[in-house]
């Protein structure tokens, strides 16, 4: 029996042949139209469908057009990965070693002080730091927004300094993004901010004439690098005139004679450290070796036939095996235990140094109470002021003993040898004033230690709810802007 | 023989005739099978499918997966004398050479069409030690007084032992700096468009030329 006799007798059959034929046609004309669609993503991926304007802060409308950078970029909402001693998560550093709050006395950091999270909070921590309760300059804003480079354009560079934390607080919205890096116009990496410019300048070196690899560490190096602000017009400096590393830089601000704040116990003339981590990172292997920021924080990735950079800036101990093991052999396991176990040795030193200097300064404290002259407290307080510069010059850097584990040794060495200096002289000191006794230490928690000093932190918590409750809403309502996404944003996938 | 081909030949006729439509339905029967048969050689033409069987490693880069793989190899001194075939299938006898290829070929194209292809790529247990075999078989008289079965031999490496060629040539040939980091900008031959040039010259005559993606 042929096929024509069987379909006139059972005409279901041909009904069965015809759905099935479709099925074989539609499914070859998927796969076909499948192959088409994956030759053409690499082509059209990074071409840009129409042309960004020269101030375009909200990341978002950069992200209609680089999905994949934009879609990895709000992974830094994630605040999920711990490392042992960082990551994203929130910590707060002054519970895990209460010694900084007695550190920064008399200066806002002992009120506040966590673990940072992803670059998408920048702004939104600003706000909800108690730091910001004391009154702040704009110059505080330039590196948390990619509204800034907008701001700057419209004020000058030295008239956006000039003015005040919340002169601005209803302009800058938008949190660190696609606006700082790159040029609209051709995505190519490129420094918005001028400071960096600036101390290139004065360091006698072109920064424009800074290879693709190396603009991979220097958009980092226009926030994530020590600076202060000129007391007499907040403008922001970096101090490289005499060099980066630790001691040059010291020489510069004593040169100048910068004070950041004097010291509430102690009385001496500190200096803060923000966060030299492109400096110190310049001592370590990887940047002998040329390595990028990019290349670690932000490995290359690839979606079918596109590659692009991972633009979810994390730990690299949270995707070892694309960033450490594209260089390194061995296994992912060997490789964290490695990194752990020098940042194990690299805290323990830091630990040391953080307490030694906490005693220091209560114990000038109470050389002064005890009637102490300003001749005789002179050299110790020079000696506080060095020892807490090299502690925190590695304590205030994110990630020193990954990016440099044997500068920062040094510097820590350098700090608690200082430090050991200054309680000796002290102990003179002390001795003739006929206090005999070791000086008595408070309780080494954060609670004890904040009240120790003075603060009164019911006061601070009750300034910040309202600031939150009533400032931070009318600047909201004024940018036309409802609130940024969620704070306990979860991101549905995580990448690996 | 004689009888047994007729055979095979009469039991073929059936089945045809069995399959053949009405004589009414001939005509639209064929166009159906033409537009199905079409399509099959549009999807064997645009997957670049005959390529499979060559060993031109230009086909290894026709889905980007392996651009970075490619761009070291073509730096490489390999690249004057062995192709990706030469050292990641096997070269002992046809039928495994083929087995090996076609089993290779099909799980990537079909990670590489569900998306299913990792960021981070490793040759797997089977492919290093085929690699291992042919790094002896073409270096044998550089190797053949090594002892080699004490530092390398497949039956070491089985349990864990025993060391593989490029555990101390380290850099050969793909270089040490591995995966999507080792080339950022590489130049690779990716497969152009699938619209054939007279076509494209005739719509463009009128446009402005596109941007070429890498």
């Amino acid at each position: 029996m042929n096929l024509a006799e069987l379909t006139r007798r059972k005409p279901w059959v041909a009904w069965l042949l015809f759905a099935g034929t479709a099925v074989v046609v539609f499914l070859i004309g998927m796969f076909g139209a499948s192959i088409i669609e994956r030759r053409g993503e690499s082509a059209t991926a990074g071409v840009p469908i129409r042309q960004l304007p020269e101030f375009e802060p909200r990341n978002a409308v950069w992200g209609e057009q680089f999905r994949r950078q934009f879609e990895s970029y709000l992974m830094t909402l994630d605040t999920s990965f711990q490392s042992k001693h960082g990551g994203s998560a929130r910590r707060d550093m002054l519970e895990q070693h209460p010694e900084k709050v007695v550190l920064w006395a008399g200066y806002a950091f002992a009120r506040d002080y966590n673990q940072i999270r992803g670059h998408y909070y920048a702004v939104r921590d600003v706000h909800e730091s108690l730091r910001t309760n004391v009154d702040q300059p704009a110059t505080c804003w330039t590196c948390k927004s990619t509204d800034v480079p907008r701001l700057m354009n419209e004020y000058g560079v030295a008239d956006f300094y000039s003015q005040t934390w919340r002169d601005l607080g209803d302009e800058v919205v938008n949190p660190i993004g696609c606006q700082d890096c790159h040029d609209p116009a051709t995505m190519r990496l490129r420094i918005t901010r001028p400071a960096l410019i600036e101390a290139f300048d004065r360091m006698g070196r072109d920064i424009n004439r800074a290879s693709h690899q190396e603009m991979r560490s220097l958009v980092c190096a226009q926030c994530h690098v020590e600076y202060f602000f000129r007391p007499e017009d907040n403008y922001l400096v970096f101090p490289w005139d005499d060099g980066i590393t630790a001691e040059a830089q010291e020489q510069y601000l004593d040169r100048v004679g910068h004070t950041d704040w004097v010291h509430a116990v102690s009385r001496a003339p500190m200096i803060k450290v923000q966060h030299p981590d492109w400096e110190l990172y310049q001592t370590g292997i990887h940047a002998y070796r040329g390595v990028a920021c990019a290349d670690c924080h932000m490995p290359y990735r690839r979606e079918g036939g596109v590659k692009f950079t991972n633009h979810h800036i994390q730990s690299p101990l949270a995707n070892v095996a694309e960033s450490c093991m594209t260089c390194h052999g061995g296994t992912e396991e060997e490789m964290v235990r490695r990194v752990n176990d020098s940042q194990d040795r690299i805290y323990e030193l830091r630990r040391q140094a953080e307490r030694s200097l906490a005693m220091l300064h209560i114990e000038a404290g109470a050389a002064w109470q005890a009637g102490a002259t300003e001749a005789e407290m002179q050299p110790i307080l020079r000696l506080i002021r060095q020892a807490q510069w090299r502690w925190d010059w590695i304590a205030a850097s994110h990630g020193a003993a990954a990016h440099s584990p044997v500068e920062s040794g040094r510097l820590l060495g350098n700090s608690i040898a200082l430090a050991g200096e200054g309680r000796l002289q002290l102990a003179r000191v002390l001795s003739r004033l006929n206090v005999q006794q070791p000086v008595p230490m408070p309780e080494w928690d954060k609670a004890s230690l904040q009240a120790f000093i003075g603060l009164d932190m019911g006061a601070q918590r009750n300034q910040k709810q309202a600031f939150l409750a009533d400032t931070l809403q009318r600047w909201y309502q004024s940018a036309g802007h409802v609130q940024p996404g969620p704070t306990d944003y979860v991101p549905r996938v995580r990448q690996p | 023989m004689e009888k047994g081909r007729r055979g095979v030949g009469q039991r073929l006729a059936g089945v045809f005739h069995r399959l053949a439509p009405p004589p009414q339905w001939v005509l639209p029967v064929t166009l159906l099978l033409g537009v199905g048969a079409g399509l099959a050689a549009m999807t064997f033409h645009v997957s670049r499918a005959s390529s499979y069987l060559s060993d031109n490693p230009q086909t290894c880069v026709n889905c980007h997966v392996m651009a970075p793989q490619y761009a070291t190899w073509s730096y490489s001194r390999h690249r004057e004398t062995a192709t990706c075939n030469d050292c990641h299938v096997p070269h002992d006898n046809k039928l495994r050479h083929y087995a090996f290829k076609a089993s290779d070929g099909a799980r990537h194209a079909f990670m590489f069409t569900f998306r299913l292809e990792p960021q981070v790529i490793r040759i797997h247990e089977a492919g290093q030690r085929v690699v291992q075999e042919n790094c002896i078989r073409c270096h044998d008289a550089t190797v053949h007084n090594t002892r080699l079965d004490e530092v390398a031999g497949d039956a070491r490496a089985e349990h864990g032992e025993g060391l593989r060629c490029w555990a101390c040539h380290r850099e050969t040939p793909h270089g040490r700096v591995r995966g999507l980091a080792s080339v950022p900008y590489e130049h690779v031959p990716l497969p152009g468009s699938v619209t054939p040039s007279w076509l494209r010259n005739l719509m463009q005559r009128n446009t402005a030329q596109p941007v070429s993606g890498r």
